[in-house]
């Protein structure tokens, strides 16, 4: 039908007929159609296929190149913090992520268009109500200590991610799944007890890498015990200062270019790590700030690379603490609050507007909600309301915990509130000192990173009791709302639910999220086939150095 | 020791830096521009039209405020934050130091060893302990400042409390029956004021450093506080593109803390009893 | 002669005891602080509270403080929570690079300072003695953060002659610490000259000098035959008194050029609140500080044996406390 074929092979999805008129009749884009498709286990060759001959070429070409051989061989560094990683499913940062990467590798791959491909799954198909999933793992993989890659090792690591024990993330975002079934020696199927649809995609997830099937047997600890599928086996490793991995022979996939990638940890300095990219002692920075971007257009052998994602700063307030717990004030912050501004002078302008409900143009689910209009004589007004008339005093903590735009920002907050009278406190302490806290001060500025759909974000951060709901938000119609929305497969119809869903959130008030902020990084002008992506999940399979 | 003019003209020089900062932190409001915490244009260089006839003399910074004027109200910031901290370890280290000259014996040699204890310590070890222990706000500045200071104070007055314990008009008063808090505040603490006074204003300049060495290192004044640290702090990632967000401040510290040590030297020079003991006795 | 040494080592134990005990009682008075910092924020009630059984932290804080220091005069520093391994493992190698560093600013400083301030001491007043001590008070004036940014924008950035980042991935380069060398005795420097000049200024106006001046010994031998041993006598033990600032002291410059050194290792050990690693290195330094202020009494008397070793002591360990820039200079 239509051309499109499933990576298993197996009977096309019920739901994608539909999901082709909608981009037939232009009711969906062409990113979004892919996306889908490729969660439904649809190939993504066959889907781009069937979307140029409706819509024309990608969206998105991938940037012109010369036309270069690539080259075999060398050694590339990469600026980056080396942190502890001995549990890949508990680490908390995408940094340890982007080290075993090179080393462990996930059952799908997401790409920087938010496409899933197959990894070590071949293929993918979920039922039609989307609650039970089949994966058909690849063969002929081998563990880099010889043994066979199995279903086994895919069972043993989710269902260490659900046990009760367990320490990964990973328990609440997959605490749908009730059931891990192997179906043969390389087929397994997940039960889930609701309907969800972006499965392969979560997979991706940074800490869900499959690790050996007797990893903890192994005694749990990975970089003394550094077994895994990728290409790369680790070779030396210190937090704090290094990773160096190298190439291993009988790797299953294409072999990489790169022999060797050496990860530096160079410290919190972002003058230092630009510096060493400028003197050709380095050849990828993980990222810079948006500070550097002049200096890094200054320089002559360096690449700047920018990339939109749904990453953004919220600066929220808890509904149960005073005086935030009377609407009002809430209200009046948002009011006050001028967040073109904010990016303009906390951002230089760097990025897109936001209005205040955390969903992000550039997410599938997005449904285009007027902003807060700036009204100062209504905050005023609110606040004498809520028994304020001579104002209000609260204090914000800033962890800076992606540079000092943070604190930038929030000085521009600082100056909107004072004209309605809300005089803004600012407490900045080091960022190793805000996470401790990050979900429990009544009012702070949280950095929230990409996530490729909005209701992953949404799911975490704002439903009563969710894990990381910092704000303490508690909405029996919210989370009804998101329910609703998360079932839905049609991308269209899936953004028509979020109406409600963002309408609340910015109803209730209770964060000022000013905008979404560009990504950058600066890497040698020797590094070929390198790309952003917007979670951060850098692959270097592709890279090769000139 | 010959006076002629020459000499002097450092110290002269020195007094009028600090004497040009003492003024624009007390007439700040009338001296400065602009107000220093509100958002004009971003990131103007030096010497640019602010339009309806003003400039913006030394740009402004990443948020659009006024340089010039958020370093005339930083000299405000830093004279008191550092004057506060000094004056405060200068009060601890002489009611230290003259308990422990006048007592001598045991007192002495408990507080002796209290001052080496600090003292043991690297200064910034001290500072990264109690501030990270206690967070960073400009009144635990001053408490980790003096914590620091204080001892070396205390050694200082100490020393000379020693050598003026001896002195026959102190015993004189101690023979007339003078309570021991007035023969310390009133005849011992006036002669030891010279060399407290060249060294108070050393102090107040490393403590100047000091409160812009802990914004470096993101452990100094909350924003917006226009403190000249905390404005090299905030401009240093953009500083190589634009280094008027760092060069003024720079300036600034530097022009203070030269200031105070021409002003320090001269003093010294000035102070007829050369202090054997306290090591300081620099031309 | 012995007496007095081991009087002085005794004191130098009774401070270090002093030391680790306030180190302790910052550190680790609340338990469950360190339960929190060890286990990291998202760890439950139950799991801290079986740490701290686990850990012996349910005993009394003296008996901990006791349990802590036998462990730790035996070398069982404690495991790194940050880095993930035993303290005593990351110390050699910071150590080392601190002192390479430190080395090499005081191979670059000393003869620099020496020579301005025998120069600016010999002819006290002249037009040369007057820029040498302007320079030096300028460039003491001008803090280290301040100049590593101007000499990064000149060396690296704009003439391109110099890498950046000092953190020696490649192994050891010369060229990498050229820059943090530089700011380090561009800030030191102005001192230690200014206290060579004070030194050589008394020597020259001494009776001895005077009367070798009025017997007609030119001017170079008068200096290096008979002022300069004399001379040099405060500054030598100056230097030894700047060690430890060389040590701990250099947060700034270690932390702005990446260099993995021991100032580095500290800072990051405060932001992260690596509990163990703080107290070894707070120890480490106090122990420095005391080491070279005792080798310091040594050698000041060695140098210069008329003084009793009474004043020699008070003027040795005077010099640290009462001049910012040696002891407080951050």
């Amino acid at each position: 039908m239509f051309g499109l074929k499933m990576l298993s092979g197996r009977r096309l999805h019920a739901a994608a007929p539909e999901l082709c008129d909608r981009l037939i009749r232009g009711e969906i884009g062409r990113r979004d159609f892919l996306q889908t498709m490729s969660w439904l286990g649809v190939s993504a060759a066959s889907a781009s296929v069937f979307a140029s001959a409706v819509v024309g070429d990608a969206l998105f070409p991938t940037a012109a190149r010369a036309q270069e051989a690539p080259k075999r061989g060398g050694s590339l560094r990469f600026v980056c913090q080396i942190q502890e990683m001995t549990d890949p499913a508990a680490v908390s940062w995408i940094e340890a992520s982007v080290v075993f990467r090179n080393t462990l590798e996930y059952l799908t791959l997401v790409d920087a268009d938010n496409v899933s491909h197959p990894y070590l799954a071949e293929s993918w198909t979920p039922s039609d109500d989307l609650k039970t999933w089949d994966f058909k793992l690849r063969s002929g993989v081998k563990w880099s200590n010889g043994d066979d890659f199995t279903a086994e090792d895919v069972a043993y690591t989710i269902k260490r991610w659900l046990a009760p024990e367990s320490k990964s993330s990973n328990k609440t975002s997959f605490a749908a799944v009730t059931q891990v079934e192997i179906i043969g020696p390389l087929a397994i199927r997940l039960h889930l007890d609701r309907a969800i649809l972006a499965i392969p995609e979560m997979l991706y997830a940074y800490n869900c890498p499959i690790l050996h099937r007797k990893f903890d047997d192994m005694g749990a600890d990975w970089p003394k015990n550094p077994i895994g599928t990728g290409p790369y086996e680790l070779a030396e490793f210190a937090i704090g200062q290094k990773a160096t991995f190298r190439r291993r022979a009988g790797y299953w996939g294409t072999e990489p270019y790169l022999d060797e990638i050496r990860f530096i940890d160079m410290g919190t300095s972002s003058a230092a790590h630009l510096a060493a990219l400028s003197a050709g002692q380095v050849d990828i920075l993980y990222r810079i700030g948006v500070s550097d971007l002049d200096l890094v257009k200054r320089l002559p052998n360096v690449q700047l690379l920018t990339g939109k994602a749904a990453q953004t700063i919220v600066m929220r307030m808890q509904v149960d603490q005073k005086p935030f717990d009377d609407i009002r004030v809430r209200k009046a912050v948002l009011l006050a609050a001028d967040n073109q501004q904010m990016l303009e002078l906390g951002y230089r302008g760097e990025g897109t507007v936001a209005a205040d409900y955390h969903v992000a143009q550039v997410q599938p689910e997005y449904f285009p909600l007027p902003p807060v209009k700036r009204d100062i004589a209504q905050a005023k007004a609110l606040l004498k309301e809520a028994g304020h008339p001579n104002g209000v005093d609260v204090t914000l903590m800033v962890g800076n915990t992606q540079g000092t735009w943070e604190q930038n920002t929030a000085q521009v907050l600082q100056q909107n509130c004072a004209e309605a009278g809300i005089r803004i406190n600012l407490n900045v302490v080091p960022s190793t000192e805000y996470w401790p806290v990050w979900n429990k001060v009544p009012f702070g500025l949280t950095y929230w990173a990409h996530r490729p759909l909005a209701v992953q974000t949404l799911d975490l951060a704002y439903r009563s009791g969710a894990a990381w709901n910092e704000t303490h938000l508690a909405d029996k119609a919210f989370d009804a709302a998101l329910d609703k929305a998360m079932a839905i497969v049609d991308v269209k119809q899936r953004s028509q639910a979020m109406e409600a869903v963002e309408r609340i959130l910015q109803d209730q008030a209770i964060m000022v999220q000013p905008f979404w902020s560009n990504k950058f990084t600066a890497i040698s002008s020797k590094v070929r086939d390198y790309q952003q992506h917007p979670s951060d999940y850098f692959n270097l399979f592709k890279t090769w150095l000139a | 020791m010959r006076r002629r003019m020459l000499p002097r003209l450092p110290v002269l020089f020195g007094a009028l830096i600090v004497l040009l900062w003492v003024l624009c932190a007390v007439l700040a409001p009338w001296l400065a521009p602009f107000d220093p915490l509100h958002s004009l244009q971003p990131l103007v260089p030096p010497l640019s039209d602010a339009g309806a006839g003003r400039m913006f003399w030394l740009g402004t910074d990443m948020l659009g405020r006024d340089i010039l004027s958020r370093l005339i109200f930083g000299a405000r910031a830093v004279i008191v934050w550092a004057g506060f901290a000094t004056a405060t370890a200068y009060v601890i280290g002489i009611a230290g130091g003259l308990v422990a000259g006048f007592y001598r014996g045991h007192a002495d040699r408990l507080l002796s060893f209290l001052a080496n204890v600090v003292l043991s310590f690297p200064v910034l070890v001290l500072y990264i302990l109690i501030i990270t222990k206690v967070g960073a706000s400009g009144f635990n500045i001053v408490l980790a400042v003096t914590f620091a200071s204080a001892p070396a104070i205390f050694r200082i007055v100490r020393a000379l409390a020693l050598d003026l314990r001896e002195r026959d008009f102190v015993l004189a008063a101690i023979s007339q029956g003078e309570t021991p808090l007035r023969i310390m505040v009133l005849d011992m603490l006036p002669n030891a004021a010279g060399p407290l006074i060249v060294d108070a204003c050393l102090r107040l300049g490393y403590t100047t450093i000091t409160i812009g060495v802990l914004g470096f290192l993101g452990l100094g004044l909350p924003p917006p506080t226009p403190d000249w640290g905390g404005m090299v702090n905030e401009g240093r990632p953009l500083a190589f593109a634009f280094p008027h967000l760092i060069l003024f401040p720079c300036i600034a510290i530097s022009s203070l803390m030269l200031g105070l040590s021409l002003l320090a030297d001269g003093l010294r020079d000035g102070e007829q009893r050369p202090l054997k003991s306290t090591g300081t006795n620099l031309p | 002669m012995k007496t007095p040494i081991l009087a002085r080592l005794v004191e130098i134990a009774g401070t270090m005891l002093a030391v680790s005990f306030i180190v302790y009682l910052v550190l680790e008075a609340n338990s469950g602080d360190v339960a929190v910092k060890v286990l990291g924020p998202f760890s439950t009630e139950d799991q801290r509270a079986l740490w701290m059984h686990q850990n012996g932290y349910d005993a009394p804080f003296l008996w901990r403080y006791l349990e802590w220091l036998a462990r730790f005069a035996v070398g069982d520093w404690g495991m790194s929570t940050h880095y993930r391994v035993p303290v005593w493992q990351l110390l050699p190698e910071r150590l080392g690079r601190t002192a390479m560093l430190a080395g090499a600013t005081l191979v670059v400083m000393i003869p620099v300072s020496f020579s301005l301030g025998i120069l600016a001491g010999m002819a006290k007043g002249s037009v040369a003695d007057r820029i040498i001590s302007f320079f030096c008070v300028a460039t003491t004036s001008i803090p280290e953060f301040a100049s590593s940014v101007f000499l990064a924008a000149i060396f690296v950035f704009w003439l391109g002659v110099l890498p950046g980042a000092s953190s020696m991935t490649s192994g050891f380069a010369i060229r990498e610490l050229v820059l943090p060398t530089l700011v380090l005795a561009l800030y030191s420097a102005g001192y230690l000259a200014r206290i060579t000049r004070a030194s050589m200024v008394e020597v020259m106006e001494a009776p001895y000098i005077r009367a070798a001046m009025m017997r007609g010994v030119p001017p170079a031998r008068l200096v290096l035959g008979h002022a300069l041993r004399n001379a040099l006598v405060a500054p030598v033990t100056v230097i030894m008194l700047q060690i430890p600032w060389l040590l701990s002291g250099v947060i700034v410059v270690e932390v702005f050029f990446a260099y993995r050194g021991f100032g580095s290792l500290l800072y990051e050990a405060g932001l992260n609140s690596d509990i163990a690693l703080i107290e070894a290195c707070a120890m480490i330094s106090v122990a420095v500080v005391l080491a070279t202020q005792f080798l310091s009494d040594l050698i000041y008397a060695w140098l210069n044996p008329r003084l009793n070793r009474k004043t020699a002591r008070a003027d040795a360990a005077g010099i640290p406390s009462e001049t910012p820039a040696a002891g407080a200079a951050p």
